[in-house]
């Protein structure tokens, strides 16, 4: 991994390791090294050992607030380490009151976009066997191959239409900051789609959604998905049936898209989490630009202050609460 | 019997064989692949390593009615029913999706009662498996003595010879395939047969391992690996060899059916009761149920591992929580072990 | 059709429903030649009643009565709601049975003491009828049942008349608080074992009861010196096939809808206690 990750990782250790060690937290969230460089999976560190082993690099993609609400049921207080939208997940789940923020110890980490697996293996002609980052580059090496390509064109889908790539609202930010991003296509498959009759847009989805599993990958991870029963599960009475039927799988991901719209951070983190790859995020981006039109800018989680639209009383709201 | 078709020849050959009954291939959909019965148009992904979800669904399908019911005042008719399930072909298993459905076998077929469901479409499939030529860094399948590039219980087994796909007929059944192939097969030598190539083995710890795994239940190290989990159910569905189900009503108090569908031992509902009791209350209890049911379980029962390397857990898992990492959390010889 | 699809409910009909306390009551069905199959003490079956659902339940008559069969069932979900408001002539599904039952072989010769706790009386009271109709094959019979309140007993003229009444049989009745028509024996099933002393000589324990009832029953036991296959019972899980391939009701490797549900207190100490 590039030079400044791994002194990143030592840094961070050394800049946590204090509170853990005196027991202001007794837990930290991070991550740690998968099988491959490509991979990196939570890491729940109690102790200098398994600080030993927290990684920083491009692979840390697992929003990790998303574990807050379970180990504060054990633990006091717990840090967790926040890329930017990381920590508009931690606020999403101060607003709704899933989390004690003074229970929270954040550690920011501003986050220069993650890579995608698949781009790697695609851009490489097969899977690589080292993979190094420098200025804005990554050299991919492996079955007698190498490849150079712009490090940008490998990013994750949803690093790509990231705005807010350093943290907001931590309580300490460990690297320095990298700045605003802009995301001018991030609205670009909304708009497209916009463009299609209710015929074909419904046929664009059935097709996306006919290979959904029904796993529930997309709501688990989710940091606005802080219902604690789901209405998924809800058996009396029953509102999903089981049966992968169009209908019931439409049901599923538009009520869940209804119900994350206006507290949706844009995180991506429900589409790389999706194990057939169903562009899911384009459904909460299509609320996302429709709140936006119908009730002023909004980003979610950006702003702990500022109520969610759908969730805010204004006499002076712009939309009638019926239409023609 | 030895045939071989041009890769430019199969598109005809799909149609060909698509006639006789649904023909199921692995296709791209979106960046997944899936085992789908070929439609006109569709591209097979045989160049892909693995479907990212496992053929398993070809013979327990999703979800599937078995039962039909009417009701008027007292009486109750009930039926059954479904989808009847003649003559497919699924073409272009790998070798650790044959061993799954072997195991999958001991399950269904291979204990009273048989599972009818299962096994009509299982005794009414055609298996034609494709030598995996590279096997990706995630796929450990030599691990369980899986070689690659031959799978027994094949019916045709089809390896790539450059652009040519060569098939040999191993069973009655594959002869039949040639038949209806007819002219677009050619008469073809072995050619180059593929060699088992390697496949990353992770330096698991297999042998005798039910046996140790007998002690671990308390150990420790479920509290550490079970911690990720996000209790979806993906590792699951993609899984070839997990096969919970549960079953399910739809319909009114008049007329509706009764359908079996593919349940998660990940979801905390699984195994909750209707009086409220959850012998298995926590995510650490299911987590370590599913890997003990493929290393210490189902190898008691049947003796083999449930598990095949096919590596679906260490691609998709998003968390990237697999069976490789608890079989080295829990697997070694020490207890205290990260 | 190749095979009978063993998840197929038989049809048969609502006899009679009767209440034995607020939350249970207990159902006779039968099928068009009585009852629909024949089966050991202790096993199972699937009641089913769409669209509702289905739900495995133990059948509490003895295999003995072959005109219909009981099903003793505690209100707790929506299958057993449905159930509970069915009225006699309606038809309804069922498939079974299940399970290994009760080894009524092994258990011949022996003095048995059976102890339950409310609804835990029906997987038992098969078992004890069935004893009962074999009354040479078996030793002395004690029955120590207990429940909350008095109106939560079931199958009153069973434990208040009949069992009482026949052959070197003792049935031991308690509730867990003092109440103004109770004048019997107060206090909780396994501390009243535990004051009646029974001796473990030649004698097995069958036991089945809410959980913590259980548990706490085997570590009475324990302290009575019972060994621990002295000690059968009888465990719930949720199922959905009632085969062994669904998933739901392992125990480790055994499944408690094949392999059980009848495990004796030595087996269970070999299984992962997960139910």
């Amino acid at each position: 991994m590039a030079e400044h990750h791994i002194s990143a990782a030592a840094k961070i250790r050394a800049a946590v390791a204090q509170d853990l060690l005196s027991g202001r937290i007794s837990l930290l969230l991070g991550w740690e090294k998968g099988h491959f460089q490509w991979q990196s999976r939570p890491l729940f560190a109690r102790d200098g050992a398994d600080l030993e082993r927290l990684a920083w690099d491009s692979f840390c993609a697992v929003n990790l607030s998303r574990y807050l609400p379970e180990e504060l049921k054990e633990n006091e207080k717990v840090g967790v380490l926040v890329k930017g939208c990381d920590s508009r997940a931690l606020n999403r789940l101060v607003q709704d009151r899933a989390v004690p923020r003074e229970r929270v110890v954040a550690y920011g980490l501003p986050c220069p976009g993650m890579l995608d697996a698949g781009r790697l293996v695609e851009a490489a002609g097969g899977w690589p066997d080292e993979i190094a980052e420098a200025n804005g580059r990554v050299v991919l090496k492996g079955g007698g191959r190498e490849s150079e390509v712009h490090r940008d064109s490998l990013l994750l889908d949803k690093c790509r239409h990231c705005l807010y790539p350093d943290p907001v609202a931590c309580d300490q930010l460990l690297l320095a900051p990298v700045g605003n991003r802009e995301a001018p296509d991030r609205f670009k498959a909304v708009e497209e789609r916009e463009q299609l009759s209710a015929g074909e847009r419904y046929a664009y989805w059935e097709k996306e959604l006919q290979r959904c599993l029904r796993c529930y990958a997309c709501r688990q991870i989710c940091p606005a998905c802080s219902c604690r029963e789901c209405f998924v599960e809800q058996e009396q009475p029953r509102w999903l049936g089981k049966a992968y039927d169009a209908s019931e799988t439409f049901l599923f991901h538009l009520i869940r898209a209804y119900h994350v719209a206006g507290r949706c951070i844009d995180c991506g983190e429900c589409e790389r989490s999706c194990p057939v790859g169903i562009p899911l995020q384009e459904l909460n981006r299509k609320l996302i630009k429709d709140l936006n039109a119908l009730y002023g800018p909004y980003e979610a989680g950006l702003d702990p202050e500022r109520e969610p639209p759908l969730l805010t009383y204004a006499p002076n709201d712009p939309a009638a609460f019926t239409e023609k | 019997m030895i045939k071989s078709i041009n890769k430019a020849g199969l598109d005809r050959l799909w149609e060909r064989l698509a006639a006789a009954g649904p023909l199921y291939l692995p296709v791209k959909e979106g960046p997944a692949v899936l085992f789908r019965p070929w439609a006109e148009g569709a591209a097979a992904a045989l160049d892909v390593t693995q479907a990212t979800v496992s053929p398993k669904e070809i013979f327990f399908p999703r979800d599937e009615t078995y039962l039909k019911f009417r009701r008027e005042g007292e009486k109750l008719a009930l039926a059954e029913s479904g989808t009847p399930a003649g003559p497919a072909i699924a073409f272009g298993l790998r070798s650790c999706d044959l061993r799954a459905v072997e195991l999958l076998d001991l399950v269904f077929r291979g204990q009273e009662p048989a599972d009818a469901l299962y096994g009509r479409r299982r005794e009414n499939t055609m298996l034609v498996a494709l030598a995996c030529g590279q096997p990706d860094p995630s796929c450990f399948c030599g691990a369980f003595g899986i070689n690659p590039a031959d799978a027994p219980g094949a019916d045709v087994m089809a390896w790539w010879d450059g652009d040519v796909l060569v098939m040999e007929a191993r069973t009655a059944r594959g002869e039949a395939l040639f038949a209806a192939a007819g002219e677009l097969l050619q008469e073809s030598a072995a050619g180059s047969k593929p060699l088992a190539p390697a496949t990353a083995e992770f330096g698991l710890p297999l042998e005798d391992l039910p046996e140790r795994l007998k002690s671990r239940f308390y150990d420790p190290a479920w509290d550490r690996l079970y911690r990720g989990c996000l209790a979806c159910g993906g590792c699951t569905y993609f899984c070839p060899t997990c096969h919970c189900f549960d079953v399910q009503d739809y319909g009114s108090q008049e007329r509706g059916e009764r359908f079996r569908c593919w349940d998660s031992c990940m979801f905390g509902r699984f195994t909750l009761m209707a009086g409220g009791h959850n012998p298995r209350p926590t995510q650490k209890e299911r987590v370590r149920n599913r890997f003990l049911h493929k290393l210490q379980y189902f190898p008691e029962n049947f003796g083999r591992f449930a598990c095949v390397g096919c590596g679906r857990c260490l691609r998709s898992c998003p968390v990237n929580l697999d069976i490789v990492q608890a079989i080295r959390a829990l697997g070694g010889e020490t207890v205290e072990q990260r | 059709m190749n095979s009978v699809n063993p998840l197929v409910p038989q049809k048969v009909t609502l006899l009679e429903i009767a209440a034995e306390t607020p939350e249970i009551k207990t159902l006779r069905v039968a099928g068009e030649g009585g009852a629909p199959f024949d089966f050991r003490p202790g096993q199972c079956a699937m009641l089913s009643l769409p669209p509702v659902g289905e739900a495995l339940f133990s059948i509490t008559s003895s295999p003995d009565c072959r005109d219909s069969l009981e099903f003793s069932i505690k209100e707790a979900g929506s299958v057993t709601r449905a159930l509970h408001a069915l009225s006699p002539g309606q038809e309804l599904g069922l498939r079974g049975p299940y399970g290994n039952g009760f080894p009524v072989e092994t258990l011949k010769g022996k003095d048995l003491l059976f102890i339950g706790g409310g609804i835990g009386l029906a997987p038992l009271r098969s078992l004890i009828n069935y004893c009962l109709a074999h009354r040479a094959g078996y030793g002395h019979i004690d029955i120590v049942y207990g429940a909350r309140s008095p109106a939560d007993l079931i199958r009153r003229a069973e434990i208040n008349k009949r069992w009482p009444a026949a052959p070197d049989t003792a049935v031991y009745l308690t509730v867990d608080a003092e109440f103004p028509e109770w004048s019997g024996h107060v206090g909780f099933v396994p501390s009243y074992v535990s004051e009646l002393a029974f001796t473990p000589e030649n004698r097995v324990a069958v036991t089945c009861g809410p959980p913590i009832m259980i548990k706490f029953v085997l570590k009475a036991l324990e302290e009575l010196k019972f060994t621990p296959d002295q000690v059968i019972t009888t465990l719930e899980m949720r199922m959905k096939c009632g085969v062994g391939k669904c998933g739901r009701c392992n125990l480790g490797s055994k499944y408690v809808c094949k392999d059980g549900p009848v495990f004796t207190l030595a087996e269970l100490k070999t299984l992962p206690a997960e139910y």
